[in-house]
């Protein structure tokens, strides 16, 4: 494949959480301004020569239908082209890839890629919880965002056994990350006691088996490989990156124990990337969800078909674990505001790859690391990014 | 008589909750209050009770569907003030873009308007088949005496013109213009009787013995009557010399039924050979006529069946079902507006239930006007099909957390149906916990309703044990 390679030189963040005192502009400009920080040599902000912006719901009064330019203008670089990417839960990851593209193409030199998302400007009624009546009229009429994957637990649960411990136990080591990361929404530890006594949300999964409601934003800074030394001395590379889209409605799907989008994406990343599950030293999945992660490294080959729930109780996917998972204590701990949860993960990998995760640093013994993301109407939108130290 | 007009089958249904009237009593700070009426869920009403029982009468007969010629409904109200009760009814019973009929409404004498309507016409030889539906579902005045006994229930009735088991006799009707229970412009709820002494003895009875000494003068096997306010029923019966009438064990199970009362009544005796007088009674206007059985009616031994059981509930539930109890605050829009030109691509694929089957690989892909290519083997060519309505859960969930005005918990279920194709609906009338491999069937449900209208479609409904037996 003929394509430019691309580095990330920055990433950053502000703390995820119910950020009531900032609005969409004032959080888009912190996560830039982290960006900016975070390059090794220095950065001009005005060096960026164009920007794609994740916001997925745009749950804003007023501005459900926000475009691209308002992210430019509140960080002082108004004129420069901008697109906002919407593409459910992995519009952040999809806005990075096509970042990503857009500097492989030769088109751009230096990108900017945010992802920016109020999710606590409205109430959970009017804001997430509307969507119950999104969608057909009649099919599927009541599908908040938990019915996109209680169903698979209930499924996953009678094909392999999988228990509500084991969904829990994946809770417990996300929110255990959590508290290392000062970026999480939530930073305390808890227990799978905790999480089965937690009310029921959606049967078969409770409180503590759903993300929360979070503002946030996270951005990153890309550019040509060959010209990332003007940037830093430790860049580090995108090996590659798949999509892919399955049926719309969930009774559309020919499986409940596994996502065909996540399966579909998981094979063009590895091939464009020409690694496979076994060289990934860590990853940062979509787990909105416990049964999510579960779904997810099974979809993605870190575990055999229906073992993710044993593998999460015994602790495989810990931070000492043969292949951690979410280190940044995931979408379950860090919080999920949807355009900027891509990128969040994207700078967790970053950090992971630079040594510079703190208390959560993992062993890099490969120099992988994977990113993913899915979701959407029938969770049939995936997008994975791998990211690696290694030269191209 | 009406020449040549037989009764092929019948069917009735009623809705899946009972009230006390004991509760009903000692809200408004009343001692005693016997018996039970049977109330609509939040999903029910008169139109989801009118097909059910239209499905079940259909289903004893064998009948194709798109042979009936029409649909008569009776009702005293129709779920749209004004609009396409009548249109939703016959899609949703399965009847042709050609069928006729008439929608009979504005007092409980509507259902027997209905019915002799439709004989008139298979008479006349402008129907072959006539399908004549009789529902009621009244919401009542808030403290009125009606309120404890206002039901809700639904019978319906297949009318040939040769080759049934029964055949109708001759009528009578007597009309006194009386303002008897009503509801008024911008009302929501039906008032009661204003003088029930007035009522009984210058109204009621003297119109009731004009019509009982007419069909008297017939050999009448059992009486089906009205009981207009729990008293006056008993009252009438002992005068014509009824003994217990038919209509007695469906107030006493039902409640009153309005439109459909004297008819259920009168359906459930054709399970053997005799002659029932039914009389019906509303808006000023009495008519009676008498049906002879030569055999069993089909479906009518199933009839009783059909109006027991049902599940009690709180005064507090069927408040809220009926809309007269509201929480305050936001709520969320439901679903598409009614009006709206989704509803339009998709009624018959919602109403009648109909899927696309995939003629290069077989899949059943719903509803079908979201799938213009199949979602198994990407083809274009599809034949439409009824869904078929009985399947089995393959997984499930119970929602917990919505936003008014839905209702948690709210079961959702994925279930593959019995040719096939797969869906994923609520659940309706789940009591005990859902478990995969639970088998349903699918029945109409109202929705939402939405800018002062309903939006009807399909929900699971799963099988007791003893509806597999």
């Amino acid at each position: 494949m003929s394509w430019n390679r691309v580095a990330v030189v920055g990433a950053g963040m502000i703390k995820f959480g119910e950020l009531f005192d900032q609005s969409y502009e004032q959080m888009a400009a912190g996560a830039f301004a982290a960006a900016v920080e975070s390059v090794d040599l220095g950065f001009e902000p005005r060096a960026v020569e164009a920007a794609f912006v994740a916001t997925q719901r745009g749950t804003l009064w007023g501005q459900e239908g926000i475009g691209g330019n308002t992210v430019p203008s509140a960080m002082g670089l108004a004129g420069i082209p901008c697109t906002r990417i919407e593409n459910a839960c992995p519009s952040g990851s999809d806005a990075f890839r096509i970042g990503a593209m857009a500097v492989a193409s030769g088109v751009h030199d230096v990108v900017l890629v945010v992802g920016v998302e109020k999710m606590r400007d409205k109430s959970s009624e009017e804001g997430l919880l509307s969507r119950a009546a999104s969608g057909h009229p009649i099919f599927n009429r009541g599908e908040t965002a938990p019915v996109l994957f209680a169903p698979f637990a209930t499924r996953h649960m009678y094909e392999f056994g999988t228990t509500r411990e084991m969904l829990a136990s994946v809770a417990v080591k996300n929110h255990a990350n959590g508290a290392l990361d000062p970026y999480a929404h939530f930073q305390s530890a808890i227990t799978v006691e905790d999480v089965l006594a937690s009310p029921p949300v959606c049967h078969p999964l409770h409180l503590l088996d759903c993300c929360p409601q979070t503002d946030g934003a996270a951005a990153v800074l890309l550019t040509r490989a060959d010209l990332a030394e003007r940037f830093t001395d430790r860049p580090v590379f995108v090996a590659g990156f798949g999509v892919a889209t399955d049926h719309p409605y969930l009774h559309e799907k020919s499986s409940f124990v596994g996502l065909k989008a996540t399966q579909l994406a998981a094979e063009r990343a590895y091939a464009m990337a020409g690694l496979g599950p076994s060289d990934i030293d860590c990853a940062e999945v979509h787990d909105c969800f416990t049964i999510t992660e579960i779904l997810d490294i099974e979809d993605l080959g870190f575990v055999d078909k229906g073992k993710g729930g044993v593998a999460s109780l015994d602790g495989e996917t810990g931070l000492g674990g043969r292949i951690p998972i979410n280190t940044s204590g995931g979408l379950l701990a860090k919080g999920h505001p949807i355009g900027a949860t891509g990128v969040a993960q994207l700078t967790e990998c970053w950090w992971q790859l630079r040594g510079a995760a703190g208390d959560r640093q993992v062993e890099l013994r490969h120099g992988n690391v994977l990113q993913h993301n899915v979701g959407g109407r029938g969770s049939g939108v995936s997008v994975i990014n791998i990211l690696t130290t290694n030269q191209p | 008589m009406t020449p040549g007009v037989q009764l092929l089958a019948v069917g009735a249904a009623a809705p899946s909750w009972r009230l006390p009237a004991a509760d009903v009593g000692a809200a408004w700070g009343r001692a005693g209050g016997r018996g039970q009426a049977a109330v609509c869920a939040p999903d029910e009403d008169a139109l989801t009770l009118a097909a059910e029982a239209a499905h079940r009468a259909l289903a004893v007969s064998g009948l194709q569907t798109d042979i009936v010629d029409g649909l008569w409904w009776g009702t005293t109200r129709p779920p749209f003030a004004e609009g396409p009760s009548h249109a939703v009814l016959a899609r949703a019973v399965g009847l042709s873009h050609r069928s006729g009929g008439a929608l009979c409404s504005g007092s409980p004498h509507a259902g027997i308007e209905a019915l002799l309507g439709a004989a008139d016409a298979v008479g006349a030889g402008s129907a072959r088949v006539a399908l004549v539906v009789v529902s009621d579902a009244i919401v009542p005045g808030l403290g009125t005496p009606f309120e404890a006994r206002a039901g809700a229930g639904a019978a319906a009735l297949l009318l040939v013109s040769h080759g049934g088991a029964a055949a109708f006799g001759p009528r009578v009707t007597r009309t006194r213009p009386y303002l008897d229970r009503y509801r008024g412009d911008r009302e929501t709820a039906t008032r009661d009787l204003y003088d029930s002494r007035l009522f009984r003895e210058e109204i009621f009875l003297p119109a009731m013995r004009e019509l009982g000494e007419q069909l008297g003068a017939l050999e009448i096997d059992r009486w089906s009557l009205p009981d207009p306010d729990g008293r006056l029923g008993a009252t009438l019966a002992r005068q014509l010399g009824a003994g217990t009438p038919a209509s007695a064990p469906v107030y006493a199970e039902l409640g009153d039924t309005g439109a459909a009362a004297s008819i259920l009544g009168a359906v459930g005796t054709l399970d053997a050979a005799g002659t029932v007088g039914l009389v019906c009674f509303g808006g000023g206007r009495a008519t009676g006529v008498t049906i002879t059985a030569r055999e069993p009616v089909p479906g009518a031994a199933r009839i009783p069946a059909a109006l027991a059981g049902g599940r009690t509930v709180t005064y507090a539930d069927v408040l809220r079902a009926r809309g007269q109890l509201v929480a305050s605050g936001e709520t969320v829009q439901m679903g598409v507006p009614p009006e709206s030109a989704q509803f339009v691509r998709g009624a018959d694929e919602m109403l009648s239930l109909l899927g696309a089957r995939c003629v290069d690989c077989g899949t059943i892909n719903t509803p079908p006007s979201i799938h213009p290519h199949c979602i198994s083997c990407g083809s274009a060519k599809f034949v439409l099909e009824p869904l078929a309505r009985h399947g089995r859960v393959h997984t499930f969930v119970v929602n917990h957390t919505m936003p008014a005005p839905f209702v948690a918990p709210l079961p959702l279920a994925v279930i593959d149906l019995d040719d096939g194709a797969r869906v994923m609906l609520q659940v309706t009338e789940h009591e005990t916990p859902l478990e995969i491999g639970v088998e349903v069937e699918l029945v109409l449900r109202r929705y939402a309703h939405e800018r002062g209208a309903p939006v009807y479609g399909y929900k699971a409904r799963p099988l007791s044990t003893e509806d597999i037996r």
